[in-house]
């Protein structure tokens, strides 16, 4: 019963003090917030309850992380509280005994933190309860939910928390050591669901390794439907049950290991390492009684002497970080950031490890949690400005300290550049692991120059203006317990104000509107309103500096009265002179940054933006579908100033009244991003309404346009930033890497449905008709907007600088220099689609041909490794997509670098531009030897034919004629350039992306949107066909559609019509397979049980095949419906295999199987080592690993 | 019950020797523990109270083994640490209950009434409901008096216990102590001479791990009668003076320096016998003269 008095006696202690109570309401009013402010949005635009049982499950996980930080509290103040306050020698010598002590002191714990995850369910349940969301979005309530979470979620958390935390204070005798613990609790659930399942998407291991259960959540968030989201209940099933048994396991050898090591006695103090290396210290004897005068020195006061003392606290601050376990975490971090670095990949692909691509990684901005150790740091500077600001207290030696003469900011200061000193440590270690990775990689060019800007330039004023507000709030919050949570929220108020409704910039401290670095466009433009930014910010923390100096705790008065008396009489001259400096500081550079980012810029919340949305479809939705003139020709002159950051256009478009009626009002939509000016028709019109807040503008034609009837419009624009806006600043126009669209510049005519809010969750948000996000597939009115593939002829003449060169669709006509800059004239040899950029920069041009057709790679001077094999990639779709699909009607093809640091790419008419992320892609260090990039300059080759002449219609199933079709292209030219080998192995990594959790509810690929279809399922499915029905007719399929549709007249084509064209082409026996890919969502289940071989007396073989079939079709609830199978399916036998790929195949035909289980039986010549059905995995299955079997021999046989 | 230590022995992991082979009866009654600062005093006192382990020897209390059955040992220990510290967030009366439970006093009646008991004898009854972070020194130590003493215990170990009293406080706490000694063991570890002397029936000396001298004060003063010898000399005299003699203790007078000097026979003009006192018999022994670095005591008590 000693137990229950310790039990009973803690949970007494800690229900009496105030920080217990503060945690809980905190996690109260965050789970309450979290869940109306964030969840809410999820829930409508995915369409699941806002109180599902999933949603339950998810917010009391993040709870537990959420309240690690009392678990922290709880369990190393039970653990630790007494070796701290040195009651141990009371308690050890009591009868109580080990087991009833630790047992007490844990359960304790353990309760009260559970206790305090309540504050989840009952925050969700006030969030539901309390009127605000929407009553749709509200489900039933289902106490089952709410229990299930807390029982199978909550509460083992809290015990593996409890545990480890528990023990580390109780082994460690200190309750800093559970604030390490909680550290690394949390990097190792960030770390799993982030780093292992996010980016190396080793689910199994990752679900394994969390902790807290998140990463099993995060997959089935990926794998249920927003039906089963919002009913089913989270069960102990599967990998959670397995997760829960192995975590309360781990926690529970732990705990053992505690109660085995830790000792009811006297601990001598000395670490474990040092024991030998000490001399033996001798208790001296006091000598005898003479006394030995120390001589007498010089002391000087004053400034010099404050200033040196002020560098030895810091260098003591120092010391006492790195010398601890925190130089561990560093030294762990830098390991990590090696380990991790050395990984970084695209698809699989390794990057070439440029500094720039090094960079990137390593210098995630403090603000971004996702990141690998994007919490890490941050954490690292609450817990230790705590330890700083207490190290004198904890000591006992502030009394001494606080007597000597040493001003108050000596101490702040000091400790402040100790912190400081210990993140450029930090920096300098993450530089020479950013080395490492990249001699690790083979790729030394250094560019330290560049590191030392990124890490110690951009980031470490990060850490540095967050490590004073850590040490700032400590001081001015005089506990220990609650600095530290504090400065948590304020960390996360940082991390999540977007999202909580907070987005200027001047609100958020330390923020930024964000910077980037590339190699073509260098710091800029973001590098200067970053500055403006981190100076006003520098104010805020100068006067955050002086006060908590002026509050600095000297002596035992502790109570704000006495503190802001003795603030009063610190405030000296020099303390108020530095006050209203960093005041004045803040409201000059404060109205500087206001009048750029709300006077000279309009000041847009994300909420705002679709406000305007909502407003433009209210205003001028009413014109939408009236008939317009079209576009068939723009003529334009260009000018871009690089160094100015500045451009105009001169425009003449060429319209047509091609509609039956007569116009007699030309409506006309001018962009935000420009200035749109002397707007002129070729006939009297006159300008009838300017809405320059929504781009609209209408003219009115005197006389009205008739059928047939052509109008000439003039117009100028603008591009002239001015100042930075608080969302970023416009790149478009920058030194080097100049791009712009069409779309986001020149004035379109008529309505902009593009415009309006597409998710139906904004559109019920605003009170708009509900529409679906696409237009259905029989959506006819939709075939016959021809908006996205009009033709119109193009001529332009771009000036740039002088050492640019401009890139415009088309062909070259002429170059030229004048006034100090060079012109480029383009004219397109063909009507192009009305899609299409503009770019400029100092450009090296990689030359090539094929038959007449000219090839151009314009790329950035240093990014040429793969400049090559783009070039004969280019060629060698040219020649097969030509004798496939037709001419390639323009006389030009280009691929053109722009500046971003993604890796994607986008085609339009003529120029098709890729990212500098693109051209860091190292096929050669690819272990699985695929040479992704050709593989992807085919398919975006693939779409001057789709997408560029064939332009579908813009309904669902849109993308499978241009996504699909463009990969089902690529493969062609792979296997034809690269051989049926390395097309294997690319297809093997495409279905790769089966591997990822994915629920399989899904439309029919006819219908697909969603990225996993058009650029999997849609290449997959023709693929398949191919191989059923033969390439010649697949092709011929194309080709014909390419004919038929290929004018870009109305009404334009859809999935359906490539349907017809192959159900012409494909034999009626197959028609069965094309429903099965395209009008239903079919899945086969096949699977090879057992294979035998037996050697016949003739010497060949017989193989036995035992294999289990079966046919789902899933619709998009996610109900799964058996259908009856007669379906024709491969059967392959296969030597063993070589070195690389599978072995030879001995058999491989086609058989009828029906559902069920079926033995079949086959003879080959030599001896076999694999068969299995389907084998080359054509039919849509999940699991496709169990298709092929090892062999193993039938019994009784000897040979 | 009384207390066998025998060939006791401890080093630190830093090569301090703390403990060297000691042997000790310690009996019913007071018994003083004598010895400078680093002597091994605390490591015993630990020791005894169940809280370190020697590397040999053994210690028995009775019939209990104390190093193996350190349960048996703390049903019935009281321990007053040399440095101890209190929870600032709660009362004493809440501590001490706390406490009274762990150490078996289960039924609530009765541990009302010793709680209670304790507090009047320690005087915190008046203070009883303040949180013990407002205490003071004093009052800190007589709370340690009173959970020392729950449970009636039959081992009192006091390590140190008037280093940070004030001289009333300090009488008080002697006086305490004095009432305890009638059927315990309690044993007084201090480096101030007068605590033993006028409390302890027994003392020890002990230095840098060795016991030098086991004796009662009574007899051990008595055979110092005749040896000790006072002079009042300039602090410029003393390195000679210490050279010719056995010079034992210097003190300060008005500024003026006193010693004591262990001699046979009067070591020469100037030179004033002196009723010798526990003091001079520390003193002595610390310097080799007296107990197990010099001549053997006179009289030795009866084992």
């Amino acid at each position: 019963m000693r137990s229950w008095e310790i039990f009973r006696f803690e949970i007494a202690y800690q229900y009496r003090r105030v920080s217990t109570w503060l945690y809980f309401i905190v996690l109260l009013t965050l789970t309450y917030y979290m869940a109306t402010e964030i969840y809410i949005d999820n829930a409508r635009s995915d369409g699941y309850f806002f109180n599902a049982p999933f949603v339950i499950a998810v917010m009391t996980v993040l709870g537990s992380l959420m309240g690690l930080l009392s678990a922290t509290r709880l369990a190393g103040d039970a653990a630790a509280r007494d070796v701290q306050t040195r009651m141990d020698p009371l308690f050890y010598t009591t009868p109580v005994g080990k087991a009833a002590y630790l047992r007490g002191r844990f359960l304790a714990a353990f309760v009260l933190y559970a206790v305090i995850l309540l504050a989840m369910p009952l925050g969700l349940l006030l969030a539901a309860v309390v009127p605000g969301p929407e009553a749709e979005l509200i489900g039933p309530f289902r106490p089952a939910a709410y229990l299930g979470a807390y029982l199978f979620l909550a509460l083992p958390n809290a015990f593996v928390a409890t545990a480890f935390l528990f023990s580390m204070a109780a082994l460690g005798r200190r309750a800093m050591t559970s604030y390490l613990g909680s550290l690394l609790l949390f990097s190792v659930v960030v770390f799993s669901r982030g780093f292992v399942a996010g980016t190396l998407e080793w689910w199994e291991l990752a679900k394994l390794l969390d902790p807290f259960g998140m990463t099993v959540l995060g997959e089935l968030s990926r794998v249920w439907t927003p039906v089963e989201k919002s009913t089913r209940l989270i069960g102990l099933q599967g990998s959670l049950l397995l997760n829960r048994f192995l975590w309360i396991g781990i926690a529970l050898g732990v705990l053992t290991l505690t109660h085995l090591r830790f000792r009811l006695a006297h601990h001598t103090a000395g670490a474990w390492w040092s024991r030998g290396a000490r001399r033996a210290d001798r208790e001296t004897p006091m000598g005898d009684a003479i006394v030995h005068v120390a001589p007498r020195v010089r002391r000087t006061f004053g400034f010099a002497t404050h200033a040196r003392q002020m560098l030895t606290v810091a260098r003591e601050s120092f010391q006492e970080i790195v010398m601890s376990w925190g130089g561990l975490v560093l030294a762990g971090m830098a390991a990590l950031a090696v380990v991790s670095g050395t990984q970084i990949e695209h698809m699989g692909v390794p990057l070439f490890a440029t500094a720039e691509r090094i960079t990137a990684f390593l210098a995630a901005p403090l603000t971004s949690p996702q990141e690998v150790f994007g919490m890490i740091v941050p954490l690292l500077i609450v817990f230790y400005a705590g330890e700083l600001v207490w190290r004198e207290r904890e000591a006992r030696l502030s009394e001494i300290t606080d007597a000597a003469p040493v001003p108050e900011w000596v101490y702040f200061l000091g400790k402040f550049v100790g912190l400081g000193l210990v993140l450029v440590a930090l920096q300098a270690l993450m530089m020479a692991a950013g080395m490492l990775i990249q001699v690790l990689l083979g790729h030394v060019d250094f560019q330290i120059g560049l590191y030392a800007r990124i890490l110690f330039g951009l980031q470490l004023p990060d850490y540095i203006l967050f490590a004073l507000l850590a040490l700032a709030v400590h001081v001015l919050v005089n506990h220990k317990y609650v600095g530290h949570l504090v400065v948590a929220i304020a960390y996360a108020f940082m991390a999540f104000g977007p999202a909580l409704g907070v987005e200027h910039n001047l609100l958020i401290y330390g923020s930024d509107p964000g910077r980037t670095y590339s190699d073509m466009r260098g710091f800029e433009p973001f590098i200067g309103p970053w500055l403006w930014f981190k100076f006003y910010w520098a104010g805020w923390a100068l006067l955050l500096a002086v006060a908590a100096t002026l509050l600095w705790i000297s002596g035992k008065e502790a109570d704000l009265g006495s503190r802001l008396a003795l603030a009063r009489r610190r405030l000296t001259r020099r303390a108020a002179g530095l006050a209203a400096a960093a005041v004045a500081l803040i409201l000059t550079l404060g109205g500087f940054i206001f009048y750029n980012t709300n006077v000279l810029n309009p000041y847009r919340t994300a909420s705002d933006s679709l406000t305007w949305r909502a407003e433009y479809e209210r205003r001028y939705g009413h014109y939408k579908g009236i008939r317009q003139p079209e576009l068939t020709r723009a003529n334009l002159r260009v000018e871009i100033y690089p160094g100015r950051r500045e451009a105009e256009i001169r425009g003449t478009f060429h319209l047509v009244n091609t509609s039956p009626d007569a116009i007699d009002s030309v409506h006309l939509a001018t962009k935000s991003a420009v200035n749109t000016t002397a707007v002129r028709f070729d006939r009297p019109a006159k300008n009838v309404l300017s809405d320059e807040e929504f781009g609209h503008r209408i003219h009115a034609l005197e006389t009205p346009l008739r059928p047939g009837e052509s109008l000439q419009l003039d117009f100028e624009l603008h591009f002239k930033p001015r100042g930075f806006p608080n969302r970023g600043m416009d790149a478009s126009v920058v030194a080097n890497g100049t791009y712009f669209t069409n779309d986001a510049w020149l004035p379109a005519i008529g309505y902009q449905a593009d415009r309006e809010l597409r998710s139906a969750g904004d559109r019920r948000k605003y009170r708009l008709a509900a529409r679906p996000e696409t237009p259905m597939l029989d959506d006819v009115e939709a075939h016959s907007d021809a908006g996205g593939a009009a033709r119109i002829a193009f001529e332009a003449v771009v000036g740039t600088g002088e050492s640019q060169v401009a890139v415009a669709p088309g062909r070259l006509r002429r170059t030229w220099t004048q006034g100090g800059r060079r012109y480029f004239h383009y004219a397109a040899d063909v009507p192009i689609r009305n899609h299409y950029a503009f770019f400029s920069a100092a450009y090296a041009v990689h030359e090539g041909r094929w038959n007449d057709t000219s090839i151009e790679i314009f790329h950035h001077p240093t990014h040429a490794w793969n400049v090559d094999r783009m070039g004969r990639s280019i060629q060698a779709s040219l020649d097969c997509y030509t004798q496939q699909f037709g001419r390639y009607p323009h006389g030009q093809l280009r691929f053109v670098e722009q500046p971003g640091d993604g890796v994607s790419l986008h085609a339009s008419p003529v120029n098709i531009s890729y990212e500098e992320g693109f051209s860091l892609l190292n096929p050669g260090g690819d272990p699985r030897d695929i040479d992704l990039p050709f593989a992807v300059v085919a398919h975006e080759v693939a779409h001057q034919w789709w997408g560029a002449t064939l332009t579908p219609a813009r309904v669902e199933g849109a993308a499978v004629l241009t996504e699909s079709l463009a990969w089902y292209s690529a493969l062609q030219v792979v296997e034809r350039s690269l051989g049926p080998e390395h097309l294997r192995r690319l297809l093997s990594m495409m279905r790769g992306v089966y591997a990822t959790p994915r629920t399989r509810a899904e439309v029919p690929l006819l219908r697909a949107t969603d990225s996993f279809l058009t650029y999997r399922k849609g290449p997959f499915a023709m693929y398949a066909l191919r191989e059923y029905a033969g390439t010649e007719q697949v092709n011929t399929a194309l080709r014909r559609l390419l004919e038929r549709d290929g004018s870009g007249t109305p009404p334009l084509a859809t999935s359906l019509d490539l349907y017809r064209e192959l159900q012409a082409v494909i034999p009626q026996s197959l028609h069965y397979l094309l429903v099965d890919l395209f009008e239903a969502n079919t899945f086969w289940e096949l699977a090879t049980q057992r294979v035998t071989a037996k050697q016949t007396e003739t010497g060949t073989w017989q193989v036995t095949l035992d294999v289990k079939t079966r046919k789902v079709v899933v619709d998009t609830a996610g109900v799964e419906t058996e259908v009856p199978m007669d379906d024709l399916i491969e059967v392959g036998v296969f030597t063993a295999a070589k070195a690389a790929g599978p072995g030879e195949p001995l058999y491989l035909q086609m058989h009828r199987l029906r559902s069920g289980e079926h033995r079949i039986t086959v003879m080959v010549a030599s001896k076999p080592a694999r068969a299995g059905i389907d084998p080359r995995k054509l039919l849509i299955d999940v699991e496709g690993d169990d298709n092929l079997k090892e062999i193993t021999r039938a019994e009784g046989q000897k040979r | 019950m009384e207390i066998q230590i025998r060939n006791l022995s401890k080093t630190y992991a830093n090569g301090v020797h703390a403990l060297k082979d000691v042997t000790l009866t310690i009996p019913h009654g007071m018994f003083g523990l004598l010895g400078p600062n680093g002597a091994g005093k605390s490591t015993l006192m630990r020791m005894i109270a169940t809280l370190q382990e020697p590397d040999q020897g053994s210690i028995r209390f009775g019939d209990i083994d104390v190093l193996r059955q350190k349960d048996k040992v703390r049903e019935t220990l009281g321990y007053l640490p040399q440095e101890f510290g209190v929870y600032p967030n709660v009362t004493a009366e809440q501590l001490l209950e706390h406490f009274a439970v762990l150490k078996g006093i289960t039924d609530r009646r009765s541990r009302r009434e010793i709680v209670d008991a304790l507090l009047h004898q320690t005087n915190l009854y008046e203070v009883r409901k303040k949180k013990l972070g407002g205490y003071s020194g004093g009052m800190r130590q007589r709370f340690g008096v009173a959970v020392a003493l729950l449970g009636d215990p039959k081992l009192i170990i006091v390590d140190e216990p008037t280093a940070g009293l004030d001289p009333a406080e300090r009488v008080r706490f002697l006086n305490l102590l004095s009432e305890l000694g009638e059927d315990a063991v309690v044993i007084l570890s201090t480096h101030i001479v007068d605590d033993v002397s006028e409390l302890c029936s027994r003392l020890a000396i002990i230095d840098k791990g060795t016991i030098l001298l086991e004796a009662e004060p009574l007899q051990a003063v008595a055979a110092m009668r005749g040896r000790i010898w006072r002079r009042v000399i300039e602090k410029t005299e003393l390195p000679e003076l210490e050279r010719a003699q056995s010079v034992i203790s210097t003190k300060l007078l008005a500024g003026r320096t006193v010693v004591h000097v262990h001699s046979a026979t009067s070591p020469g003009p100037g030179f004033d016998p002196v009723e010798p006192n526990l003091e001079d018999v520390y003193f002595t022994t610390m310097a080799g003269h007296y107990g197990g670095r010099g001549e053997q005591p006179v009289l030795e008590a009866a084992r």
